[in-house]
């Protein structure tokens, strides 16, 4: 039981961790620098 | 020639009335022009295999006036390029710039130029960020497909202030990410908690969820809240309390509480210490969103007189910056440029469009001798000019050096957060003082125990919802405000503008539209009506003077088109002469100009004219008709005053015109003062002096001339359409002609402020009925959980009753 709950917590923490890395990813590139620009970008044909 | 059409042109979509240009296209179609501007932008995306852009939707061109004829010269331009790699990196401003169509075209024609690697043009700022091969391709290249296109691209070197605030903005972007990611965890552990408090739990299980509720909810409160700890030092180090404090306070109370219980084996709040710092780590960042990228309003400025000059030497002319030139210098001024300096005329007569420099849109008649100021632009002819001060020292100069003093000196008015803030801090931390007296000395707890309880109070009277409570009704507020046309430039805008207890408009180009109109015309001497206004609109058709254009535009509004015209001829100031069909001799002018040209001007009644101004029509040396033209109300001006008289505010118009005419406008709104005859320097002085009796005060205005004004301002109001400065310096900047959406955007700030006031108070009230549980030792994990869910949903919903409020109901 104890072992289980414990290892449960790891493993959410495991996978939250690997959201967190895509988010800190995705902020270092640049991804949140111009919020407006893909809702006018995704109207373009090509 | 009075052909009734009205057209459109395929480029600008604008409706002309007269006669069109036309082009075929490659599929056999006829398309029309307004102008050659348009046609010749035609052509060029056609050229270009960019005709698809004519099939968009949300296309809404440019039309920047000043989008210099001179060339680019790269000497200037290569001072902007930044080496990259083995490419290099230059940034422009584009002015103009209205719509993603805008963007689509330009970054198309921009890539096209050869050796440019790579375009992207931001939505927020308009600034094109340019990679390009320096072997293949000069900047002045890319500068000419910019300015092709009618737009205005100007050399733009990001600020440091810019840089600094995208970093921080980045900063904030990974704490909060973070914070929510461990926060969520959190959460999980602590409801897992709470069932165990009520439903039992082997403690085995129990201490497990409390180490991991430790193990994610430090880095929360020490690395996400740290923009928090370090403001709370230093308002503890300059004796000011404020929000960061009762944060910073708040979530390490919780945390060492805690900390603390899970030692002694009792409850924890780690999620408490984690909630207040993810929770007004959102309030930031929503505030954050709110601004926009902007460039300083001075910057833009110096980008206006920053030019070019022609010189006058012995055998011949030199272009030279205008930076170089020196009081004394001769220099030539063309037709349709800006004056670089301010200078005296020395030879000719022309007419200057002041506009930019005093806001008033007429242009002013200039002879020898007359003293013209910089930023100005020649309308008629080429005139000869002697240089007087150095660039530096120009009017525009002077107006930037007001402008910063004005922002430096701009009184901050105190948050409403923080001022709670401010005596809350210390009468929480006081309270925890006693109540750890009150539990160690008089009831005789041991020493950690009376901690414990005192720490509790802490915890339980840092309302959490408080981070919430102000951003998510300023969001709503902003959010809502954009949807009705009002830009809010900050979310402290909204506190002051509710604060607000004086008006100041300016008149031209704030109350009214800046473009004179026809209000009435009349023949004479028993003449057809249709046929003098034909002749009079043929006659002032080339002319490029607002007054000619008022009356062309009033003649195709009933349909007349104007016809051919020979032998036209300008008198700068004051009047035109032309022969149109049939040979008719047409001199139309001020009644000054026809009486020099020996024209009787009996039969005219003078005393209807009042404040207008005068357009008299002679054809074939008779007297034939009259025009009475005006400067036009904006629409909505009237309601504007009267539903802010309504409110209780106290306005007054100042206008650089003469005092008659800034009266007769007030009247004619219903504003109860007016002031004319006010400089820069006197609007200034008027909002200072306002200020300096205490009272908060808005300026709405559209001239450099109310830069300074604006500046100084607790509130400042713009439309657009206003000259860079003035929308720089605003923090309400209103879209479209409707004035009445200055009185909503008043209306939303009072709601919004009502709404924020509601927000802290049930915020607080929540957790100051805890400090007496707490105080006595009874602090049950339930009671934290519903108060800080239940007020953050409150403060939620009640914030988004702001979404509701219509247009001026």
């Amino acid at each position: 039981m104890d072992e289980s709950i414990i290892l449960l917590i790891i493993l959410s923490l495991c996978l939250g961790a690997g959201c967190w890395l895509i988010f800190i990813w995705a902020v270092k590139k640049g991804e949140f620098e111009d919020v407006e620009k893909p809702k006018h970008r995704m109207m373009d044909d090509e | 020639m009075t052909n009734r059409a009205e057209h459109s042109c395929h480029h600008c979509g604008i409706s002309f009335g007269w006669n069109p240009l036309e082009t075929r296209t490659e599929d056999d179609t006829t398309q029309l022009f307004c102008c050659r501007g348009c046609q010749g932008a035609f052509r060029l995306v056609c050229a270009a295999g960019l005709g698809g852009f004519y099939s968009r939707d949300d296309r809404a061109l440019p039309t920047v006036s000043g989008a210099t004829s001179a060339p680019y010269r790269d000497d200037d331009l290569n001072r902007h390029v930044a080496a990259d790699g083995e490419y290099c990196r230059l940034d422009i401003l584009v002015c103009g710039i209205s719509c993603p169509s805008c963007i689509w075209l330009l970054e198309r024609m921009i890539a096209r130029v050869s050796g440019v690697a790579e375009v992207s043009i931001s939505y927020a700022g308009g600034i094109a960020s340019v990679r390009f091969d320096p072997a293949l391709t000069l900047p002045s290249a890319i500068f000419e497909s910019i300015s092709g296109l009618g737009f205005l691209p100007r050399p733009y070197t990001p600020a440091l202030s810019d840089r600094e605030a995208r970093r921080e903005r980045n900063d904030l972007l990974l704490r909060f990410g973070t914070a929510l990611f461990l926060t969520m965890q959190l959460m999980a552990y602590s409801y897992s908690l709470y069932a165990g408090y009520f439903q039992g739990m082997s403690p085995a299980i129990k201490s497990i969820l409390q180490y991991a509720s430790l193990l994610v909810a430090t880095p929360v409160v020490f690395y996400c809240g740290w923009p928090f700890l370090a403001g709370a030092w230093q308002s503890l180090r300059a004796r000011s309390p404020g929000m960061d404090l009762l944060i910073a306070v708040g979530a390490l109370a919780a945390w060492i509480y805690s900390a603390w219980a899970l030692a002694v084996g009792r409850e924890t709040y780690f999620e408490s210490a984690a909630m207040i710092v993810t929770f007004v780590l959102v309030g930031r960042l929503l505030e954050l969103s709110v601004r926009r990228t902007a460039l300083s309003g001075i910057e833009a400025l110096y980008a206006a007189a920053s030019q070019r000059a022609t010189l006058l030497e012995q055998g011949g002319h030199r272009d030279v910056p205008a930076a170089d030139v020196r009081p004394g210098d001769r220099l030539l001024v063309r037709q349709g440029e800006r004056f670089p300096v301010d200078c005296l005329v020395l030879e000719g007569e022309t007419e200057v469009d002041q506009s930019l420099v005093t806001g008033e849109s007429v242009p002013v008649l200039v002879q020898p001798d007359s003293e013209i100021r910089a930023g100005c632009v020649n309308i008629a002819a080429p005139i000869q000019v002697q240089a007087l001060r150095p660039v530096g020292h120009s009017y525009l100069m002077r107006v930037a050096a007001l402008v910063r003093m004005a922002q430096a000196g701009k009184p901050a008015l105190q948050r409403l957060a923080d001022r709670i803030a401010g005596w809350f801090v210390p009468a929480v931390i006081l309270l925890a003082v006693l109540v750890f007296a009150g539990q160690y000395v008089a009831v005789g707890q041991g020493f950690g125990p009376a901690l414990m309880v005192s720490l509790s109070v802490v915890l339980i009277a840092c309302p959490c919802a408080m981070g919430l409570a102000v951003p998510a009704a300023v969001l709503a507020a902003c959010s809502r405000s954009a949807a009705l046309g009002i830009i809010l430039r900050s979310g402290e805008v909204i506190e002051r503008l509710a604060a607000v207890q004086s008006v100041f408009f300016d008149k031209t180009g704030t109350i009214t539209m800046g473009q004179p109109q026809v209000i009435s015309f009349c023949t004479f001497n028993g003449l057809d009506e249709l046929e003098v206004l034909s002749a009079a609109a043929s006659a002032e058709q080339p002319a490029a003077h607002p007054l000619a254009r008022a009356i062309v535009a009033f003649a195709a509004e009933i349909g007349l088109l104007p016809g051919e015209c020979r032998g036209f001829a300008i008198t700068p100031g004051k009047g035109i002469r032309g022969e149109t069909e049939g040979s008719r001799r047409i001199l139309c002018g001020s009644a000054a100009f026809l009486e020099e040209q020996g024209v009787p001007l009996s039969g005219r009644d003078d005393r209807e004219i009042a404040g207008d101004t005068e357009v008299l029509v002679v054809i074939d040396g008779r007297l034939a008709g009259r025009f009475l033209l005006c400067d036009q109300l904006r629409p909505g001006a009237e309601e504007l005053v009267s539903s802010l008289i309504s409110r209780g505010l106290d306005l007054m118009l100042v206008s650089g015109d003469a005092q008659p005419v800034v009266d007769r406008i007030a009247a004619a709104i219903g504003m109860g003062r007016a002031l004319g005859n006010m400089t820069p320097d006197r609007k200034l002085e008027l909002v200072q002096s306002t200020q300096a009796e205490g009272r908060i005060v808005l300026m709405a205005g559209d001239g450099v001339n109310d830069a300074p004004a604006l500046a100084a301002a607790d509130v400042s109001c713009s439309l657009t359409g206003s000259c860079d400065i003035a929308l720089e310096n605003a923090d309400i900047i209103i879209t479209g002609d409707d004035l009445r959406r200055l009185a909503t955007a008043h209306r939303i700030a009072c709601t919004t402020m009502s709404v924020i006031r509601q927000n802290l108070a049930w915020a607080f009230l929540y957790n100051i009925i805890g400090i007496p549980l707490a105080m006595f030792g009874v602090l049950t994990p339930v009671y934290a959980a519903v108060a800080m869910t239940a007020s953050s949903l409150l403060v939620s919903l009640n914030s988004l009753r702001l979404m509701r409020i219509k247009h001026h109901g």
